[in-house]
């Protein structure tokens, strides 16, 4: 694998009906770097953004709507390094439930996640709709919570790359040869992952340590 | 619908915006969920659906997931707020409260749940309960098994992680024997004689394919395996044991011949297909993850997941279905049930007459000893008869360190099980325990006393009862010697499926033939399928035969299984037949020509030739 990649796991949060799985779609199916069409059944979206000399591999999850009844799995944010919190500027409802979210990250995810905050659907406003979210609403609860924040249109593509750009700036680049001082004080270390889809009847189908 | 008649699939029921996966190439299509701004989700359950499955355990999550992708419209619900059900993987806080429940209420499932947790975990200073992961019924995956394909074809495997794991131990005359597992080790054991070497040889050749040579099995398919190895292929007791209980795990000395050879293959086909092991275990925890995987996997297909919600009633004439919130469904199809979340009027629920005993333990010790190098599991097969108390039964463990994710540094979870029955299944389950501390302490233990059991040790070695069960306060309990146990738990499970066996389809046919469906008047469960608990066995390899039956009682067949085609992208490399090298080795003719790589090994064939 190119050591210039970076993989970060991507969870989308919010409401209903916000608009987030349009963000990811249009972010995702946008001309916005070479990659392929989202397919049925992927696992997950994955989407590249080069940003300076590296690459930022996201693969995103979405929630697969079992978030509605507060059936989200730890799976969902387990090892999320990223999660985008959508809310809808015209149904303040959706930013409190964005509140909620937040919340919820802090309380389940990693401490370290980066988290950003998109007040979408903004072309309504635009095509004189009525907003009911304000962007200083939106710009102080992101402040608090130090969140990064963007009012996006997934219909118009307004910020959308500019979210997914800013998140990738925050993560942190894997260095090569990290994984080797990984070991942890068991002795054990994180490389011990057998990847099960390639059965080559070769030991280095295990991507242990050899160093 | 007719019973033989086939569903539709999912390209011809939901093409208003799935047309066939198959057209993916170049065509931009588009994931169900991710249609969310033409078409939100109601946050209210949907008024009808095809199936309503109540528990999120192993097989019911399989069986959402192959349902999902086959088109159905699947309700999935779980009476707990959390995935899993008898599969479930929980945090100390979570196993406290299934704890309690099993003990405040009867159920044909789980019986005796005992739980002890120590000073030091339940302080919360050194410890957090999120920081374990603790299996209820844990679980190893052969390389070479029918789980393994179906996580790679339906993709759930994206969602996990998974390990491998290569050390079996044997424990015998108070020691473990690290498993003589691989024909290089075979040969270069010096503690096996020439003769042993060639008759294991001939056996392994054997076992590989041993269904075309009925004139050698053929004689002994009602008699115990035990018998055909020592009169057939002159094995020693030692050979013997490692291959019924380590490689076979199989339970007893009774067990069967044909069931038993099975087994010895599963083991030596699943050698060697990723590397040098021949099970691996997923990360974060077992059958709890898994299940989640296919719940997510269900999800993407279009099932409604909501936990917290329990099956109250079900009225199979009208077909509704009635739940604690007040809300009902109605269900076109099917309802699928876990005996573990039946509501109080049940009067169907199978009977479970199998037992599995269980032990399961956090140590404050990393036992890294016990595992292979670079890893953070093993299996140690305690034998019949091995133990203090004479086991008449094998006691199976599970242990995992912390590489595994399911517990922190410088601890470990050790799971033990048995199927013997009633009041000896803990005693061989604590004789069990102790060998494996005393092997662990051995270098610096001084004396040891476990009449009765280790609860009763005050910090200055004054004896204080500690057995208090749950509800009422934990107290500290000390362990004797070095080993620190920061939790133990005890219980027994019931299951329908007898060890060595796989669900029958007639177990769910009982009272479902023919549409002859025998109503218990005032029972809530009439016409409820239900689905079988999980059984003794230690590896996934019930789950997708369960499953399929289930699946076949819904859909008529069970042809379009999880017959999932997504893109050509990603899609794995290998593929998933039987490899091993052993074969390739056998081809070969017999022992003289036995190719090896590396110059030890040649070393010991020249031997062979002698």
């Amino acid at each position: 694998m190119n050591s210039n990649v970076t993989s970060v796991k991507l969870v989308l949060l919010g409401e209903a009906a916000v608009g987030k799985s349009s963000i990811v779609l249009r972010f995702v199916s946008n001309d916005f770097s070479e990659n392929k069409e989202p397919t049925i059944g992927a696992a997950f979206l994955t989407q590249r953004v080069n940003i300076d000399d590296h690459t930022v591999k996201f693969e995103i999850w979405d929630t697969a709507g079992q978030e509605r009844f507060a059936s989200l799995a730890p799976m969902y944010y387990r090892n999320a390094q990223a999660a985008l919190v959508v809310y809808d500027v015209s149904k303040p409802q959706s930013f409190i439930k964005a509140r909620h979210w937040v919340k919820e990250l802090q309380e389940r995810a990693s401490s370290d996640i980066i988290i950003a905050l998109a007040g979408n659907k903004v072309d309504i406003v635009e095509d004189g709709g009525e907003r009911k979210v304000a962007t200083e609403e939106g710009q102080k609860l992101a402040d608090e919570e130090g969140l990064l924040f963007f009012e996006t249109s997934a219909k118009t593509g307004q910020n959308v790359n500019e979210v997914f750009l800013a998140i990738g700036e925050k993560i942190p680049i894997k260095k090569p040869n990290e994984h080797a001082n990984n070991a942890n004080a068991d002795g054990s270390n994180d490389n011990n992952r057998v990847d099960i889809t390639s059965s080559d009847n070769n030991a280095a189908a295990v991507s242990g340590c050899n160093c | 619908m007719s019973r033989a008649e086939r569903r539709p699939s999912m390209a011809e029921r939901r093409n208003s915006f799935l047309s066939s996966p198959m057209q993916s190439v170049g065509t931009p299509l588009v994931v169900p969920h991710l249609a969310g701004i033409e078409d939100p989700l109601p946050d209210t359950t949907p008024e009808k659906v095809d199936v309503l499955i109540a528990g999120t355990g192993m097989v019911e999550s399989v069986l959402a997931a192959a349902l999902s992708w086959q088109g159905s419209n699947v309700l999935h619900i779980d009476k707990n707020d959390y995935y899993g059900d008898t599969s479930a993987t929980l945090t100390v806080d979570q196993l406290k409260q299934w704890v309690n429940d099993i003990n405040s209420n009867s159920s044909k499932c789980y019986e005796n749940a005992k739980l002890y947790i120590s000073k030091t975990l339940s302080q919360r200073n050194k410890y957090q309960s999120r920081d374990f992961g603790i299996d209820l019924s844990p679980k190893i995956l052969f390389a070479n098994s029918d789980l393994l394909s179906i996580l790679i074809k339906s993709r759930v495997h994206q969602y996990l992680e998974f390990q491998s794991l290569s050390n079996f131990h044997t424990f015998e005359n108070d020691s473990f024997e690290k498993l003589t597992n691989s024909k290089q080790e075979i040969f270069t054991d010096q503690s096996l004689s020439l003769m042993t070497k060639r008759n294991l040889m001939k056996f392994i050749k054997f076992v590989l394919k041993w269904e075309e040579q009925p004139e050698i099995w053929k004689p002994y398919t009602d008699r115990p395996i035990i018998d055909l190895l020592l009169e057939k292929f002159k094995l020693e007791r030692e050979q013997i044991f490692e291959l019924i209980f380590s490689i076979g795990l199989c339970y007893n000395l009774e067990s069967k011949t044909v069931g038993a050879l099975q087994r010895i293959r599963r083991y030596l086909t699943s050698f060697d297909v990723y590397g040098p092991f021949p099970v691996l275990y997923s990360k974060y925890g077992g059958p709890g993850e898994l299940s989640q995987g296919f719940c997510r996997s269900a999800a993407v297909g279009g099932a409604t997941y909501k936990l917290n919600l329990q099956l109250v009633s079900y009225n199979p004439t009208t077909k509704e279905a009635t739940f604690n919130d007040g809300s009902k469904v109605k269900v076109e199809e099917k309802v699928i049930m876990s005996p573990t979340q039946t509501a109080s009027d049940s009067k169907n629920v199978p009977d479970q007459p199998y037992e599995v005993h269980r032990l399961t333990c956090i140590a404050e010790k990393s036992c890294s000893q016990w595992f292979a190098e670079g890893e953070s599991a093993a299996i140690v097969v305690f034998p019949p008869n091995s133990l203090k108390s004479n086991n008449r039964q094998v006691v199976q463990a599970f242990i995992l360190g912390s590489g595994t994710e399911t517990c922190p540094a410088g601890t470990s979870i050790w799971y033990l099980s048995t199927t013997e029955t009633g009041s000896r299944a803990e005693l061989d389950l604590d004789a069990a325990l102790e060998a494996l501390e005393v092997s662990l302490i051995r270098e610096t233990s001084t004396e040891f006393e476990n009449e009765n059991g280790i609860l009763e040790f005050g910090p200055n070695g004054e004896s204080i009862i500690n057995s208090v069960k749950l509800g009422k306060s934990f107290k500290e309990y000390i362990p004797r010697d070095k080993i620190q146990f920061l939790l133990k738990l005890y219980y027994t499970q019931y299951t329908s499926t007898p060890v060595f066996d796989v669900v029958k389809d007639e177990f769910f046919n009982r009272k479902h033939d023919a549409n002859q469906e025998l109503l218990i008047p005032g029972a809530s469960d009439n016409g409820v399928i239900f689905s079988s608990m999980p059984s003794a066995e230690i590896s996934y390899d019930e789950v997708v035969t369960s499953a399929k039956v289930l699946y076949e009682k819904i859909v008529g067949s069970d042809d379009d299984f999880f017959d999932v085609d997504f893109e050509e992208d990603e899609v794995p490399t290998g593929s998933r037949t039987a490899p091993v090298e052993y074969e390739n080795t056998f081809e070969e003719d017999d022992d003289e020509d036995i190719e090896m790589s590396n110059s030890n090994v040649e070393e010991a064939v020249g031997e062979m030739e002698i």
